[in-house]
């Protein structure tokens, strides 16, 4: 019998494939996570040229040369680019209802930074100007998620 | 510019992209598409030099998966082969520059991938670094909004351009049986759909689909025998960019930009509408845009032809998506379009992408004519 | 409070669990071969230039890469060619230790299959042995590799009968 003549029902398999992985951080990642957790501070590095990337490589973003210092910058800062997640798919986004990348320009920094809008993510556009909101004193663990998310920055 | 080697494009061949195939793996969709492309050069597979394949385990889900494919290449005797994560038209790269050091005169470039039997977005989010992106959650369509964002407020362009854009594409993919989505769709009703994630709607942006994908490349002396019209390869170059999103300017590709200055340089072409035709391996209207600010391309201009197949929106079979654009510009150029050919055209530009925000940029000059004499 | 310098003591690990969720194919080939384990038989597909059969069936010949057309059966008696002695546990494979693992060539095929070899001492075993397919009992087999137990040894001669057109 040739295979082109046979009628077959298709046979189909769901299989989940999980692959753990603990990463190394190494001393600027390392040291930047940490400023997170212990000392609710965003830490940028700059680079040849004067310029300050946030977060920081263990080198430049820009030119591959070695990053100088350790510079702090604000917890605010300006948006430059939203993407609004209307349908979140489970298990990859963070949250089950909609909300927003965004890319924030820090105060004092060059480069942006990727995170998310949640209670705010409806009103945040290119230009506002949102403040990060930290996690609590023992809840940080030294992750970017040590940061909950950025919402719109009122006048206090 | 140096005198180089001219290669041609002598064979293409691929399945109709389709949203899942339930009757064969990836393996075995290749092999109909390798055969196809060598009977189409009226040769066999010992007559073929090199082999290059581009696929990714983590699409498949099986982790080494690429090894099956050389059963399905004709890897026997022993060949000498070679595996990119990367999109076919990468591949065919390394074959080009192969046959520039004189190492071979012919090469079977494939791309496989059971696109349907994984989860693409998940996978998209693998490609970004463990530490500040990835544990975000973000994935492909969604860093390609941040860049449609960007773009948008940069140079005023509206929702509804990129509609149009859309609706351009899926005009001219109405005509091309090997596409997925085979429908002219008008821009209101695309500016109709919702946002999947704003702003890319759902009718901007291309569904899962799957397919095989085999193109032959030859050097001179050989592809005239091979092929009745050859398409000659005038000129490649390609370009990366940082993988951090917030450390581009995602509105621009200064990578395409450069990549295509130097392609057309080494074509000895000055500007890219001096081509007549261009295939670009953009997935959304608004990469495109951003792509056609790059390589100096009107989006809603009439010559160059953009996606005379319609694109990538109405056919994204991920890992073949970018060689596809290199067999169209075979098709096209050696009469083999059909009815969506594009009159008197002589020469294309292609290009290919990899990574997130067009972060890798490929482009090819292709031509009727050999480049070099 | 201003720092002046992020903490010395870095955080030395980040952590991730990538999930995957797949919906595989298993492709007709497969898919009749493993339907017709359920039934006692082994299929197999045959080169259509050298006439080599292929067990589990493949879509070409790996070798002469000419389509392999058509389907046949296999016997499930067939010949050890080559052995290993298995010494320390495998994870998720609960055998008695020691075992034998075996590349058996079916009679009518050619190419060997991978096999567990039971029901005699490992030091038996050679090279040359002629084995036969122990199947799960009818009604418990699902159409799947558990289907075959394992190989045991036989007498049952090599048969010219094999392959068998289907």
């Amino acid at each position: 019998m040739q295979f082109a003549d046979v009628v077959v029902e298709p046979m189909t398999l769901r299989q989940v494939m999980e692959f753990p992985y603990k990463h190394s951080t190494g001393p600027v990642v390392g040291r930047f996570l940490a400023g997170l957790k212990e000392q609710r501070q965003i830490w940028g590095r700059r680079v040849a040229g004067g310029a300050v990337v946030v977060p920081p490589q263990g080198f430049s973003e820009w030119d591959g040369s070695a990053c100088s210092e350790w510079v702090p910058v604000a917890d605010e800062g300006t948006v430059v680019a939203v993407a609004r997640v209307w349908q979140p798919v489970e298990r990859l986004h963070p949250f089950a209802e909609p909300f927003a990348y965004i890319l924030v320009r820090l105060d004092g920094a060059d480069t942006a930074m990727l995170h998310v809008a949640k209670a705010d993510f409806e009103h945040v556009r290119i230009g506002s100007r949102v403040r990060a909101i930290w996690g609590a004193d023992g809840e940080r663990r030294g992750s970017i998620w040590d940061i909950r998310e950025f919402r719109l920055a009122r006048a206090s | 510019m140096a005198q180089l080697r001219n290669v041609a494009i002598v064979g293409f061949a691929q399945l109709p992209v389709v949203a899942r195939d339930e009757h064969r793996t990836a393996t075995e969709m290749l092999y109909p598409a390798v055969r196809q492309a060598l009977e189409q050069c009226g040769v066999g597979r010992d007559d073929i030099d090199y082999q290059i394949a581009g696929s990714t385990d983590y699409m498949d889900g099986r982790p080494f998966g690429f090894v099956a494919a050389l059963e399905s290449m004709g890897s026997w005797p022993p060949r000498e082969d070679l595996h990119l994560e990367m999109d076919g038209i990468f591949c065919a790269y390394y074959a080009w520059l192969r046959m520039q050091a004189g190492y071979c005169d012919t090469a079977l470039v494939v791309a496989h991938g059971k696109v349907s039997e994984g989860e693409p977005r998940r996978v998209s989010n693998l490609q970004m670094d463990p530490y500040y992106h990835a544990p975000l959650g973000i994935d492909a369509t969604a860093s390609s909004a941040l860049q449609a964002s960007m773009f948008m407020a940069r140079t005023g362009v509206s929702d509804r351009d990129l509609a149009r854009v859309a609706a351009r594409n899926r005009k001219h993919g109405a005509s091309n049986p090997d596409n997925q989505l085979r429908s002219a769709v008008s821009a209101e009703e695309l500016q109709n759909t919702p946002f999947v994630v704003e702003p890319l709607r759902a009718g901007y942006l291309p569904p899962v689909g799957e397919t095989a994908t085999c193109l032959i490349l030859a050097a001179e002396g050989k592809a005239e025998r091979l092929c009745d019209r050859p398409v000659w390869i005038h000129g490649v170059e390609h370009r990366s960019e940082l993988q951090t999103l917030g450390a581009r300017d995602l509105s621009r590709s200064a990578g395409a930009k450069l990549a295509s200055e130097k392609a057309l340089a080494m074509a000895g072409l000055d500007r890219a509408d001096q081509v007549d035709f261009a295939e670009l391996a953009a997935t959304n209207p608004a990469e495109e845009m951003v792509l056609c600010e790059a390589l100096g391309l009107d989006p809603f201009g009439t010559r160059p032809v953009l996606n005379p197949s319609g694109g990538p929106l109405c056919a994204d079979p991920i890992m073949s998506t970018g060689l596809i654009r290199l067999g169209e510009a075979f098709r096209q150029l050696s009469g083999r379009a059909g009815e969506r050919a594009v009159s008197g055209a002589e020469r294309a530009l292609v290009h290919g992408q990899q990574g997130h925000c067009l972060q890798t940029n490929i482009v090819w000059i292709c031509g009727t004519k050999r480049r070099w004499s | 409070m201003a720092f002046t310098a992020p903490p010395d003591d870095a955080v030395k690990y980040v952590e991730s669990l990538v999930w995957l969720p797949y919906h595989y194919v298993a492709g007709d080939y497969r898919a009749v071969y493993l339907r017709a384990l359920k039934d006692k038989r082994i299929l197999g597909s045959r080169c259509d230039k050298t006439g080599k059969v292929f067990v589990p069936p493949v879509i070409n010949s790996p070798e002469s890469f000419a389509p392999c057309s058509e389907i046949v059966e296999v016997s499930d008696c067939g010949t050890i060619t080559t052995f290993c002695i298995v010494n320390i546990p495998v994870i998720g494979r609960n055998l008695e230790l020691p075992y034998v693992a075996a590349s058996v060539v079916l009679d009518g095929a050619d190419i060997p299959i991978f096999a567990l070899i039971q029901e005699c001492r490992p030091e038996e075993v050679h090279m040359g042995m002629r084995v036969e397919a122990v199947w799960k009992p009818d009604g418990e087999r699902q159409g799947d590799h558990e289907d075959i137990l394992h190989f045991r040894p036989t007498s049952r001669p090599r048969s010219g009968e094999w392959p068998r057109p289907l």
